[in-house]
């Protein structure tokens, strides 16, 4: 007998549903959860949203001027002739990038075993490092660059203090877990042959983490020069203090300009890094994926 | 009746079916052998049009009522292939839903795009999804994972959704090539029974002659592309399989003796 | 032995081993020379470049300190409570733009994952026909990713004006194009079985999207979707500096007026919630993957 769905009667219907009532609707605690969800989470947008003025003419009006900003004045890009500056401001931003992670990275090296279960045996001065590098790592790079320039003067200098510091919180929780994860049995043949502690960690422990530790480092300097290059609105060095000038002098054209500079300079990096990680300090393609945390953020 | 005339599909310069013309009568089981890479799947896949075929006709004929099946475009494609309901190797079952949401996808093409984002059937629909996996035994899972069931099981959830979508033709492509015997035989037995009982049209394309031979009304065998034998099972002697799988004289080759050795089925 | 059967054959096979040795050798050590000298190139073209300068670097440390000791006023043990009150003596205003930075957190993220978690669908490459739709798709949530949001943030707070409206819009558009790209990754690792059965039924496009890939990316989903909540959090304290809302502005203010004891206050409220947030993301992301893995 064939199934056709006008010969399913009422009876069936009933039956069927008597056999396997969860077939035909959702347990009531299902519904209760799924009504709360929905509703729960669109009267909570529905009032973010008028709370934050999006019902009103600002709104509106902000996308008029937005839309006639992008129509009428931002195209052509032009400022060509000022490309040295910009490509200079370019070239700093870079270095802060360079430099913050380079600093980070030789600070948070060894302060990294420190906060590693199995480097560290005191437990609480393992926990202690740890949460010593989430406090660096919590505030974010806008924060400590306002910080520094007003401890050492406007300029590059803070813009790289401030990612030599959140990256040296990165970084020890980075190497650290990386340390974590490594084989063991290279570490016990070192000790079994009577290595000493610094032995251990040169010829047990740094052959198995570097190539990790570079890819890793690698990929937060990829992500330090997006970072580098808005640090300059706060006057802390770079491409961004000449972008939030022109934003602030409502020179759209040359603002543009810059915007379109720092996409090209971020995907450059990005290539480039993506490129070294997976030619030289990776064979295969599987493990280049980033660090778990942070990744792709800015 | 479904004819197929002069059909071609290339893939670049590679024709993987070349000049295949066949009839098939309403209520056929047809058997399509041959070995992998003669076509048998693009073949399938033609008339099922997941793909477009590059030259030839298909043609649909139900009563007074006779389908281009090789024009078909939007909703009339979409309809038509409703209607010619696919069966796979690997399934196709959506690991994570349920079951009985997986038989009921059966349904969408006979359901508006904004209902079904919500998962909304009418009640006749879940009571025909449950009707439809009581025929393949499968009813008691209805509501577990579709990847907490065995290949067996998830080869009968995927017939019970091709039968929700009320077809007239079901294709089969290597149903039972990743299933134990045990299941095969189950499986080979759901479709010969829905093809006998409902005088569904089944095209099944089958890797081991024996059950070709056991399942089926007539047999097609496909070599490079092109057709080289159509005939009764009972002609389907070990000299033409052999014809069909390119084996010369008393060579053996690792294909067709699998294909002629394994799998039994229903032979106790 | 067997090992006096060898035959000349494998004499070869050795020196040809050594031979590819020595070479793996020289070129590792010919990589690290180059990977050095290009290091060092850029240290010290940096270092130029940033007019990089150790002195004032270590003249600024006295300074540093200063700043960070000033951060917390003095609280005495008599009038511990008194003290406290009179250091978050602005407490309502701080709280009150603490909610504003989570409630714009929270509005960026969803309107953000529902828009560029829609887009993505046209951002990978097995679910589009056309090149064209996949290859702009692809280019504007690139563009809206890589601009960062503090960028975004300077130009909305241009065009609606100063306030929260602005860092809405700017992490919005940020967090379109970086849950696009990475959903859209996810759509295109996905098992390509499920979408032929739909397709095979008569589904159209977005029945398959439904039914065949939505169930697939889901999990991947609402992970990152909960990575970008943290992410979103410490975006909406920074977007202020710029003036467009939260207590990032409140932040800016008061290092601006070397307000230290505000400062203090107020960093310490960012960085015990950011926190907060982290644990609370991440023990619902594993409760959900736990739950998740009982399902199979």
């Amino acid at each position: 007998m064939s199934l056709k769905l006008n010969q399913i009667t009422e009876q069936d219907i009933s039956l069927e549903r008597s056999r396997f009532p969860r077939v035909f609707s959702k347990s009531p605690g299902e519904l209760a959860v799924s009504y709360l969800l929905w509703g729960g989470f669109s009267l909570l947008t529905i009032y973010c949203l008028y709370r934050f003025n999006f019902f009103s003419y600002d709104f509106v009006f902000g996308l008029g001027t937005l839309g006639n900003i992008i129509a009428t004045q931002m195209f052509p890009p032009t400022g060509f002739a000022q490309l040295p500056l910009f490509g200079k401001a370019i070239a700093e931003t870079l270095a802060m990038a360079f430099l913050g992670t380079v600093f980070g990275a030789i600070v948070g090296l060894p302060l990294s075993f420190f906060a590693s279960r199995n480097m560290m045996p005191v437990r609480p001065v393992q926990f202690g490092f740890r949460r010593f590098a989430d406090l660096l790592r919590g505030f974010d790079y806008l924060i400590w660059a306002l910080i520094f320039v007003r401890a050492i003067g406007l300029g590059p200098m803070a813009g790289i203090m401030a990612i030599a510091i959140v990256e040296t919180g990165t970084f020890i929780k980075l190497y650290s877990e990386t340390i974590e994860n490594l084989d063991t049995k290279q570490v016990e043949g070192i000790r079994a042959a009577g290595g000493s502690r610094l032995q251990v960690i040169r010829f047990g422990v740094m052959p198995q983490v570097l190539p990790v530790i570079l890819s890793n480092t690698l990929y937060m300097f990829e992500h330090n020069t997006r970072s580098a290059s808005i640090l300059g609105i706060v006057g802390a060095g770079g491409i961004g203090f000449l972008l939030s000038d022109r934003l602030r002098a409502y020179e759209w054209q040359e603002a543009n300009l810059i915007i379109i500079l720092i996409v090209i300079t971020v995907y450059a990096i990005d290539y480039l890094s993506k490129f070294i990680r997976e030619r030289f300090i990776f064979g295969d393609r599987d493990r280049v994926s980033g660090p778990v945390v942070d990744s792709d953020d800015v | 009746m479904l004819k197929l005339d002069h059909v071609t599909k290339k893939f670049g310069d590679y024709a993987a079916v070349n000049d295949v013309s066949i009839k098939v009568p309403t209520g056929q089981m047809l058997g399509i052998i041959g070995r992998s890479g003669a076509g048998k799947s693009t073949l399938l896949r033609s008339i099922n049009r997941l793909h477009d075929i590059t030259e030839g006709s298909i043609v649909f004929k139900n009563g007074e009522t006779s389908v281009k099946v090789d024009r078909l475009k939007g909703r009339a494609l979409l309809e038509w292939r409703a209607h010619c309901a696919m069966i796979f190797q690997q399934f196709n079952l959506v690991p994570r839903l349920n079951v009985i949401t997986n038989v009921l996808i059966g349904r969408i093409n006979y359901n508006g795009t904004i209902s079904t984002l919500f998962n909304r059937f009418s009640a006749s629909e879940r009571a025909m999804a449950v009707r439809a996996l009581d025929q393949l035994g499968v009813s008691e899972q209805c509501l577990q994972r579709a990847d907490t069931l065995s290949g067996g099981q998830q080869q009968r959830v995927a017939i019970a959704r091709a039968l929700v979508q009320e077809p007239k033709i079901i294709l089969a492509d290597e149903p039972i090539s990743s299933l134990d015997p045990r299941n095969a035989q189950i499986v080979m037995d759901a479709l010969r029974a829905i093809n006998k009982d409902q005088g569904i049209t089944v095209i099944a394309n089958l890797h081991t002659l024996d059950t070709a031979k056991m399942y089926c009304d007539r047999i097609i065998g496909m070599k490079e592309g092109t057709i080289v034998f159509d005939g009764l099972p009972k002609k389907l002697t070990e000299k033409t399989a052999r014809g069909i799988y390119g084996v010369g004289g008393d060579a053996t080759d690792e294909e067709f003796s699998t294909a002629i050795t394994s799998t039994t089925l229903g032979a106790a | 032995m067997s090992i006096q059967a060898t035959t000349q054959g494998s004499d070869d096979a050795v020196r040809n081993f050594e031979s590819a040795y020595v070479a793996y050798q020289r070129n590792k050590r010919t990589f690290n020379i180059i990977f050095l000298v290009v290091f060092a190139l850029c240290f010290v073209l940096s270092v130029v470049s940033t007019e990089f300068d150790i002195v004032t670097l270590i003249g600024g440390f006295p300074r540093t300190r200063d700043f960070l000791f000033r951060l917390i006023p003095p609280i005495t043990y008599d009038e511990f409570a008194l003290d406290v009150l009179d250091w978050y003596w602005n407490i309502g205003v701080w709280m009150e733009n603490l909610l504003n930075t989570l409630l714009m957190a929270f509005l960026a993220t969803l309107l953000g994952t529902l828009v560029g978690g829609g887009l993505s669908f046209f951002a990978a490459r097995n679910l589009v026909k056309h090149y064209a739709t996949y290859w702009i798709t692809r280019r504007i949530l690139e563009i809206a990713r890589t601009v960062p949001d503090v960028v975004w943030a300077l130009i909305f707070v241009i065009t609606f004006g100063v306030g929260p409206m602005a860092g809405v819009l700017a992490i919005l558009i940020h967090t379109i194009g970086a849950q696009g790209k990475l959903f859209a990754e996810v759509n295109e690792n996905i098992s390509q079985h499920p979408i032929e059965g739909v397709r095979a039924t008569g589904g159209n496009w977005v029945q398959e999207i439904r039914y065949a890939v939505l169930p697939q990316v889901m999990p991947n989903f609402v992970s990152y979707t909960f990575w970008r909540i943290e992410l979103n959090v410490r975006s909406a304290t920074i977007v202020g500096f710029v003036g467009a809302g939260g207590i990032g502005h409140d932040l800016f203010i008061a290092i601006q007026l070397l307000e230290f004891p505000d400062v203090g206050a107020i960093l310490l409220i960012v960085v015990s919630t950011i926190m907060l947030i982290d644990i609370a993301s991440e023990k619902l992301r594993h409760y959900l993957v736990g739950k998740e893995a009982l399902k199979r």
